[in-house]
């Protein structure tokens, strides 16, 4: 046990480096990831709900197809599958391609969820007042709907950072990629695999603290979100009321 | 347009040599889901009362477990588990080490549903079984628990869809599963699109009846709670 810790204090120093450094890959590709998915999703959910009907449909398949099968496939398919019909992606793009497209088919879903949970008469009494369907659900419905996204959204924004690990099946560089690589050179998996289970639990253990808050936040319904607690400057308005 | 006639042509010459192969590895996916829920559902169990359990430290260790499970990715469990073990000198076949890596996730998240589960049972179920005369284990096993099933079918249908999708990660392991078994096959073949295209469909043929399932026991379980 003693030799085991010994180990650490003799090659931290050089393994955390690369580490910290594929560390913010994984930041990265999972900040593209989650945006393509943020952005993808709220359009898969527009035209499921409200699409013409073919493209309805094809959202709704695509939505569970996509949910259907693993991650891990589809980052086959992007990458190697992709690659012989003459469209080469690099890992990263292949990457942020697949688990985006991938968050997308879960995020519609959370979004759908969040607009079907404003009441059907705010969109009513908006289009009552001459909007368009567009612009209510622009100005009025998605504001209102945002609070209810956010907890489950950010959710799967974490579960999103811990898929990014699969990225390392096509050499993507980003944290797993580089520990595995480090465990060729240096023949220490367990210190190497510990090290970097400690360094996914420091990225997602702050996310999922604020993801609790945003919860918290949501409960209390009669508090509108731009004043929730946990939405931004909740604590000064707070405090200055 | 030819090209795409042909890449179509080439999955349906070789459609009857590809299928058996990746059905064999879909049954052992089968497999490693049925062993994993099954030692997910037994640990989750076991997390849940610990939670529970009035006993200081005891509901704060399970609590801990959870938390780590739930913020390191299943890859690096599972890497710690099959390449940690086997440099300490425990060598795990890959099939158990994968049912193992997975179980270990899956029993935080089976905690949380047998959890909710056991809220979801009026107290005063238990309080009345241990008025009559039961022990607290007693009441917890032929009334509380039976009850909390219900409402623990529907999520646990959930989790099943997302398990039998995850359990693709093992292939990094060389577990023996349909993933496995359509990278091999790419290698032989040099075909990877119309292979994991295939693969992708029948990872969706086995998790879209589950996926059905769940809506409708959601739906129908959800009346009269």
């Amino acid at each position: 046990m003693s030799a085991f810790i010994a180990t650490y204090w003799e090659s931290l120093a050089l393994w955390l480096p690369p580490l910290m450094r594929a560390a913010r890959v994984t930041l990265l590709v999972a900040a593209l990831s989650i945006a393509v998915g943020a952005v993808v999703g709220l359009l898969l959910a527009l035209l499921k709900m409200g699409g013409p009907r073919p493209l309805r449909k094809a959202a709704s398949a695509y939505i569970e197809v996509t949910r259907g099968t693993p991650a891990l496939a589809q980052l086959y398919i992007a990458y190697f599958g992709l690659a012989s019909v003459g469209l080469t992606l690099d890992n990263v793009t292949a990457t942020v391609v697949a688990l985006g497209l991938n968050a997308a088919a879960y995020m519609a879903e959370i979004y759908r969820a969040g607009i079907e949970s404003v009441h059907g008469g705010q969109r009513e009494a908006a289009m009552s007042l001459g909007m368009t369907p567009a612009r209510a659900m622009r100005f009025i419905v998605l504001p209102q709907a945002w609070r209810v996204v956010l907890p489950p959204g950010a959710n799967l924004g974490i579960a999103v950072l811990k898929d990014t690990s699969l990225a390392s099946a096509i050499a993507t560089p980003e944290l797993m990629s580089r520990a595995y690589d480090l465990v060729g050179q240096t023949w220490r998996p367990m210190h190497i695999y510990l090290l970097v289970a400690l360094m996914y639990m420091a990225m997602c253990l702050p996310l999922a603290q604020i993801v609790r808050r945003l919860e918290r936040g949501v409960k209390r319904s009669d508090v509108p979100a731009s004043k929730a607690p946990g939405s931004v400057g909740w604590r000064q308005r707070a405090t200055a009321a | 347009m030819s090209e795409f006639v042909r890449f179509w042509e080439i999955l349906f010459v070789k459609l009857p040599t590809f299928l058996p192969y990746l059905l064999k590895g879909a049954l052992v996916t089968l497999e490693i889901t049925g062993a994993t829920l099954v030692v997910a559902a037994v640990l989750g169990l076991g997390l849940a009362l610990m939670r529970r359990a009035r006993v200081p430290m005891v509901g704060a260790l399970a609590a801990t477990y959870i938390e780590v499970m739930r913020s390191v990715p299943v890859l690096t469990t599972l890497f710690v588990i099959y390449f940690g073990l086997a440099y300490l000198g425990v060598q795990l076949p890959s099939f158990v080490a994968a049912v193992i890596g997975l179980g270990m996730l899956g029993a935080s998240y089976m905690a949380e549903i047998i959890r909710a589960g056991i809220e979801a049972v009026h107290q005063g179920q238990r309080e009345a079984a241990v008025s009559l005369g039961m022990t607290p284990s007693q009441a917890m096993r032929f009334i509380v628990l039976p009850q909390a099933l219900r409402v623990i079918v529907a999520p646990t249908a959930n989790y099943t869809i997302g398990l039998l999708k995850d359990t693709a990660i093992v292939s990094t392991v060389a577990a023996p599963e349909l993933l496995f078994a359509a990278k091999s096959l790419v290698s032989q073949t040099i075909l990877p699109m119309q292979v994991y295209l295939l693969t992708a469909s029948i990872y969706f043929v086995m998790s879209w009846p589950l996926a059905r399932a769940a809506r409708h026991l959601e739906l129908r379980l959800s009346r009269g709670v």
